[in-house]
């Protein structure tokens, strides 16, 4: 796809053999935010790591391409992946107080993204850290350098997470759950402060997140995952309107609402994620699929465009709507 | 931090003012010295003379007062046996000990953190096993053996080095690694524990993703956070040191205060065995001390008095 800034190709991810990601493929322009949605152990995180290769050790890269402006990342050896880290793709992460140093002052630790890649002198770096709080709407910004992540909030540690991961002006940024660990009042000014940012500096988001209230918050278009492959992919308004797998609309089903009667049971999918190791043939939400028949569970589906680049993996696509969306 | 300070100081000082005590009854309990101390044969008088010569006849409360007194003023008595004052004694052997226990730790450190953190860092390498051997080879020797192997080796067969006693600076080599080596094993692995588990802490990964390479990982964020257990195994290990050096000191007639504790022990020489006592529970209290601040220059949440 031209003009994208990720391209994700075919990503094969494997746990002792066993495919935990197997054959996601995503693109994200510039300026867009691509949500990766799915609950937990469905390979998203992973997926977000792979990029930037900080794939735990047990997990292998095994498969796939990941071209970031072209460049495939999967292929580059060590020291060409650092200094593509921090200064042409970033990530924040899910713990932000517990991603930082606890033994060093948070402004030596912006400042580090800048020196790693030898982008200016450490004196300068510090000046330029200081000037990167002010852009993000730090107030008292040279007392917030000196001090340590204990002495700070989860909000304000991720707020130094994000100026970390943007002050090299990457042209990508991954965000795994960056709100996650956060207050609910705290979630939303996180949120809205990195769309303000990614907006004005045109950069390329990947949004990793269960969480389909963020989803809507934030996101052009959405990749839903399932057990490792991709169940549906599409443009945020469409998913939200008309899904067409059943995994997402029982999602969608399962987010609270104001309108609920209160005291009524809330959504749920019954069952769980099914383990890497135990996935045979046919499509894999067969197990806990409302609209299950004998060929779901004999034939894997492939991803079908509906047009609009909206993509579904389901025999079942047109009979989606039959679940009922809440509007 | 001030109240970090002083509360590490009163501690130290009940600690000391515990070990004095606890020493001075033990010793009372382990026999009478002016039996030991008169020569064979003497009368009823002379023993009842130099027993109230000596102090030993008051009742042993007041014994205890007097010491204590003593010990406010630094007054550490006189040797019942060489009858001369035990501080005396104690100070033309503490440097030969210092000397000891410090190649000791320089052996222990200086081979053990980095014996550790290459283990750590590099786990599962073809050169973690050779290293893991000699660590654990290091932990299962009894210190006299490997004193009494080395002086075989190097003195006997090689003639390398002397065998014992202090004969220039080269004296030291062997009783310091025969000492050090148990310590040596303790650091590689406490660091190779404290370096791996940092190194599965977020902050890790978060580095790497600034575009840190691993090695700058390790040295400007990992070994930071992975020293304060070493820092606290060190406090312990000067004072397990201090305990290796009597056996030490023995193997190679070493001039020390271990060697001086075994005399003085087995003549009841109280108020000598009281000195050693005294001074080695200062050295171990001050290294405790210097420990707690070490804590405080690594960590600013001790140093601002959080948890």
């Amino acid at each position: 796809m031209t003009g994208a800034v990720l391209d994700i190709e075919r990503l094969r991810l494997e746990i002792d053999g066993a495919a935990v990601v197997d054959g996601l493929s995503l693109s994200v322009r510039q300026g867009e935010i691509v949500a990766l949605v799915g609950e937990s152990g469905c390979g998203k995180s992973l997926s977000a790591f792979a990029v930037l290769r900080l794939l735990p050790d047990a997990v292998t890269l095994a498969g796939g391409r990941i071209l970031l402006e072209g460049r495939d990342l999967a292929s580059l050896d060590l020291a060409a992946m650092a200094a593509v880290r921090g200064r042409d793709a970033s990530i924040i992460f899910q713990e932000p107080t517990a991603s930082l140093d606890p033994l060093m002052p948070v402004g030596e630790q912006i400042a580090e993204a800048l020196t790693a890649h030898g982008v200016v002198a450490p004196r300068v770096a510090m000046q330029r850290a200081r000037e990167m709080l002010v852009s993000i709407g730090i107030s008292d910004p040279d007392r917030r350098l000196t001090q340590y992540p204990f002495e700070l909030s989860g909000g304000m540690c991720q707020r130094i997470m994000i100026a970390i991961a943007l002050i090299c002006g990457p042209r990508l940024l991954i965000a795994d759950e960056p709100t996650t660990a956060l207050d609910v009042t705290i979630q939303a000014q996180i949120l809205h402060l990195i769309r303000e940012l990614v907006t004005a500096r045109s950069t390329a988001v990947l949004l990793i997140t269960h969480d389909m209230g963020v989803v809507a918050d934030m996101a052009d278009r959405v990749v839903v995952m399932y057990a490792g492959r991709v169940a549906e992919t599409a443009s945020a308004e469409a998913i939200f309107k008309a899904p067409l797998h059943p995994y997402t609309a029982l999602l969608l089903a399962s987010i609270p609402h104001a309108a609920l009667a209160p005291k009524s049971r809330l959504a749920t999918i019954e069952g769980t994620v099914p383990r890497p190791s135990s996935h045979g043939v046919g499509c894999r939400f067969a197990s806990r699929c409302p609209l299950v028949e004998d060929k779901c569970r004999k034939e894997t589906p492939p991803l079908v465009n509906h047009g609009d680049g909206h993509e579904a993996a389901c025999w079942r696509s047109h009979d989606v709507g039959m679940l009922g969306v809440p509007a | 931090m001030p109240r970090y300070l002083a509360s590490r100081l009163l501690q130290a000082i009940l600690t000391t003012f515990g070990v004095m005590t606890i020493v001075f009854f033990v010793m009372r309990l382990s026999g009478d010295p002016v039996l030991l101390l008169v020569p064979e044969g003497a009368t009823r008088e002379h023993i009842d003379a130099l027993r109230r010569e000596l102090g030993f006849d008051q009742p042993i409360w007041r014994q205890y007062l007097t010491f204590l007194a003593g010990l406010l003023r630094f007054e550490l008595g006189v040797s019942v046996v060489q009858r001369v004052p035990a501080w005396d004694i104690l100070a033309s052997r503490i440097p030969y000990t210092l000397a000891l226990a410090g190649a000791a730790l320089v052996v222990a450190i200086g081979l053990g953190v980095p014996a550790g953190v290459i283990m750590a860092v590099w786990r599962g390498r073809w050169f973690e096993r050779p290293i893991a051997a000699i660590v654990v080879a290091g932990q299962s020797m009894p210190t006299f053996l490997t004193g009494i192997l080395m002086i075989m080796l190097f003195a006997v067969t090689l003639r390398w080095l002397p065998s014992s006693g202090v004969d220039g600076p080269q004296s030291v080599i062997m009783p310091a690694i025969a000492l050090g080596m148990l310590s040596m094993s303790t650091f590689a692995r406490m660091a190779r524990i404290a370096v791996v588990d940092e190194l599965g802490k977020d902050y890790v990964r978060a580095g790497l993703a600034r575009g840190l390479s691993p090695g700058k990982v390790v040295t400007r964020h990992v070994l930071r956070n992975a020293s304060i257990p070493v820092v606290t195994i060190a406090a312990l290990e000067i004072g397990n040191l201090l305990a290796g050096a009597i056996i030490v000191e023995t193997v190679f007639a070493w001039p020390g205060i271990g060697q001086l504790a075994i005399q003085a022990i087995q003549s009841r020489d109280f108020l000598v065995v009281q000195a050693i006592v005294l001074f080695v529970s200062l050295v171990y209290v001050a290294v405790n001390l210097a420990a707690d601040l070490l804590y405080a220059g690594i960590d600013p949440r001790i140093r601002f008095g959080r948890s």
